[in-house]
């Protein structure tokens, strides 16, 4: 009885107060879970979106650090200059080449690798923690390490190529203006084999075994076993890292900068070491913003092409 | 179909030996059980005649032909995995058509066999469907249907009823057996059930510690156990083992705590030799006149079917099983009779006696 009288007073008096002043009440109550994820939200805008935000604003703006009286509002004046920009559209170009050269090398030996690391041998464990070494070099020492071996006065390669009779003299690939860019694409690709080789490796270790046995008693070959059994499973994991590492790639001016600067003559830059250039060299951060959200927005079209991807290649699976 | 014959195989894993030395000769249709405990050594037989594994010594022959050095695909063996080890990016359809299609068989040929297979295992509605997209029974077929559509000269199954629950177990042994006796197919079942074996075999091969310990009827195995390995291992409840010494005076077992059960006629060992007697739970006689001795009751165990009486008798927990619904209760006493034609007796070597 005691117990009945006390929860029916308890009721009374609440929805007496909730009587006297119900709008602040019931917005108390709504807003109460906004309150609690208030914090992590506040966190995230801050350190995620704001600075998104300001660099977009960049883009319509005139901001020059050696000009105090920049930082005006132009509109798409820095876009109208950017179509005209010979520059901007080499370095397009060159991000393309640069990317898919890298992406496509670093898989193909990645993939190689992988599969290799894949079968057991006397010393596997050794080989595979030296097979990733490269993974732990800074970037910046592997851009000085490829330089200096691409140097004719100090490196070997030179030398090589011409002792091969692939060149017509020991002279730096990195100041030649076909074939510069081969210089930073070698360096990323030995820097990037162990990204592809690990993961791919990863998700061969994954694929059932009675798989290949089963596929082998039902008269499949060794080229027959990786098209039906290992392409199809390791389909969604070359797709994402495929994706990861061709936007990672188009973004990583590192080597270039450490390498060649862009030079010679423009046929090293990419958009992103251009957008390094005008920021840093030329002091324009609001045309080297406009270029980095031209380069944002062609990155997220492909991004999402991969997805797209992926999620049919998942589907199907 | 073919006949498959096995001459002296031997495995090592590095120095570890795991099978050693094995004879056997699997008649043309016969369906054959490998069982034994896990590490005992069948799947690796059943592997190494698959060509999964490599044959360290000695002689398999298919269909005669040795086949030692041919590669799985050249064997004309099927095998049926206890994971079914179906393609998962595969239909239904694709997964029992593979094999044909990488023999570039026609394209009618191939739909007239997944078809004819299909019917057979209750799959057509299913043919368009992906593994993950079937219940654990129905992969079970798909499995048993990429073997059937190659129709091989024999068909390996690796425990292939493991992955299933109790129930649906039981239905798939059914099928198992129905479909051997309408194709008639050569079959080597490895298994670690011995109900599956019972139930599947034309003959069982009991193995333990990689040597073959019996081979025989499922009826053979039951009545007439070779070893002990055998007797305890086949039968469920397990068969009553019990220690003591052989007295040829009036050819009776002494059990440890000196009470006689007397064994009705003389077996071939020596006055005062130890020995271990079997006798299976069912064909221990409980109540009733003419009981060696009396036991009290130390626990009653209902299985609806019948009951499991456990007997603190001769010096150990003798169980005795029996379909009547007993009444006994904990700690009563009652009469125990070892019926002298249902003993089995095995010397210290664990061998049967005669």
């Amino acid at each position: 009885m005691g117990v009945r009288n006390t929860v029916s007073m308890t009721a009374f008096v609440s929805s007496d107060r909730q009587r006297s002043t119900p709008v602040l009440r019931r917005l108390a109550v709504a807003s109460e879970p906004y309150l609690y994820s208030a914090p992590a939200v506040i966190l995230i805008v801050a350190v995620m979106l704001a600075p998104l935000a300001l660099g977009f604003s960049y883009a319509f703006r005139d901001v020059k650090l050696l000009n105090p009286l920049s930082g005006g509002f132009i509109g798409l004046d820095h876009f109208r200059a950017l179509i005209d920009d010979k520059t901007f559209a080499r370095a397009l170009k060159n991000t393309f080449f640069w990317a898919g050269a890298s992406v496509a090398l670093q898989f193909t030996f990645g993939l190689i690798l992988a599969l290799l690391l894949n079968r057991p041998f006397w010393g596997r464990g050794i080989v595979q923690a030296l097979v990733f070494l490269p993974w732990a070099v800074p970037s910046f020492l592997s851009g000085l390490n490829w330089a200096w071996m691409f140097n004719p006065v100090i490196g070997p390669i030179p030398h090589w190529l011409f002792a091969l009779g692939l060149t017509d003299a020991p002279d730096n690939i990195l100041s030649d203006p076909h074939n510069a860019m081969w210089g930073p694409i070698i360096a990323n690709v030995w820097w990037g084999i162990p990204f592809f080789a690990i993961t791919l490796l990863a998700a061969l270790q994954a694929i059932p075994r009675d798989l290949y046995e089963a596929a082998s008693i039902d008269g499949a070959n060794a080229f027959q076993r990786f098209k039906s059994i290992t392409l199809p499973f390791l389909a969604p994991t070359i797709a994402i890292t495929i994706l990861l590492r061709t936007v990672w790639i188009a973004n990583f001016a590192d080597l270039i900068v450490v390498m060649t600067n862009g030079g010679p003559a423009d046929r090293t830059q990419i958009v992103a070491s251009y957008i390094f250039t005008q920021a840093f060299r030329r002091l324009d951060f609001g045309y080297a913003s406009a270029i980095a959200v031209v380069l944002l927005v062609l990155l997220m079209a492909y991004a999402l092409l991969i997805v797209l991807l992926r999620q049919s290649l998942l589907k199907k699976a | 179909m073919a006949s498959i014959d096995i001459t002296d195989i031997r495995k090592n894993y590095g120095a570890i030996p795991v099978l050693h030395g094995v004879d056997l000769t699997i008649r043309d249709g016969e369906f054959v059980v490998l069982v034994g405990p896990s590490g005992c050594g069948k799947s690796t037989l059943l592997r190494m005649i698959a060509g999964l594994e490599d044959i360290t010594a000695g002689e398999i022959q298919i269909g005669g032909i040795r086949v030692n050095d041919l590669q799985p695909k050249d064997r004309d063996i099927a095998m049926v995995f206890q994971s079914y080890a179906l393609y998962p990016h595969m239909t239904v359809a694709g997964n029992m058509s593979y094999s044909l299609r990488l023999r570039r068989a026609a394209k009618q040929v191939i739909a007239g066999k997944v078809a004819s297979a299909a019917a057979i295992l209750g799959l057509d509605t299913l043919l368009e469907r992906r593994p993950r997209a079937l219940s654990g029974g129905q992969r079970q077929r798909v499995a048993m249907g990429r073997a059937i559509v190659r129709a091989p000269k024999a068909f390996l199954f690796d425990e292939p009823l493991s992955n299933l629950d109790a129930r649906l177990r039981e239905t798939m042994r059914g099928e198992i057996k129905r479909l051997h006796q309408s194709l008639g197919a050569t079959s080597i079942y490895v298994t670690h059930d011995q109900i599956e074996a019972m139930t599947l075999a034309d003959r069982i091969v009991a193995m333990n510690a990689g040597l073959v310990q019996q081979v025989g009827s499922p009826l053979d195995l039951y009545d007439r156990p070779a070893n002990l390995f055998v007797a305890g291992f086949i039968g469920s409840p397990a068969m009553n083992m019990l220690g003591g010494t052989y007295r040829a005076a009036d050819a009776a077992f002494v059990a440890h705590d000196n009470s006689v059960v007397p064994l009705g006629r003389a077996y071939g060992c020596a006055d005062g030799a130890a020995v271990t007697l079997g006798i299976r739970p069912e064909h221990v006689v409980v109540g009733g006149a003419g009981g060696h001795v009396t036991a009290p009751v130390d626990l009653v165990e209902p299985t609806g079917f019948g009951t499991i009486l456990h007997l603190r008798a001769l010096g150990t927990d003798l169980k005795a099983f029996t379909l009547e619904r007993k009444t006994a209760q904990v700690g009563e006493t009652t009469s125990v009779a070892l019926p002298p034609d249902r003993l089995h007796l095995f010397d210290a070597a664990g061998s049967r006696l005669s």
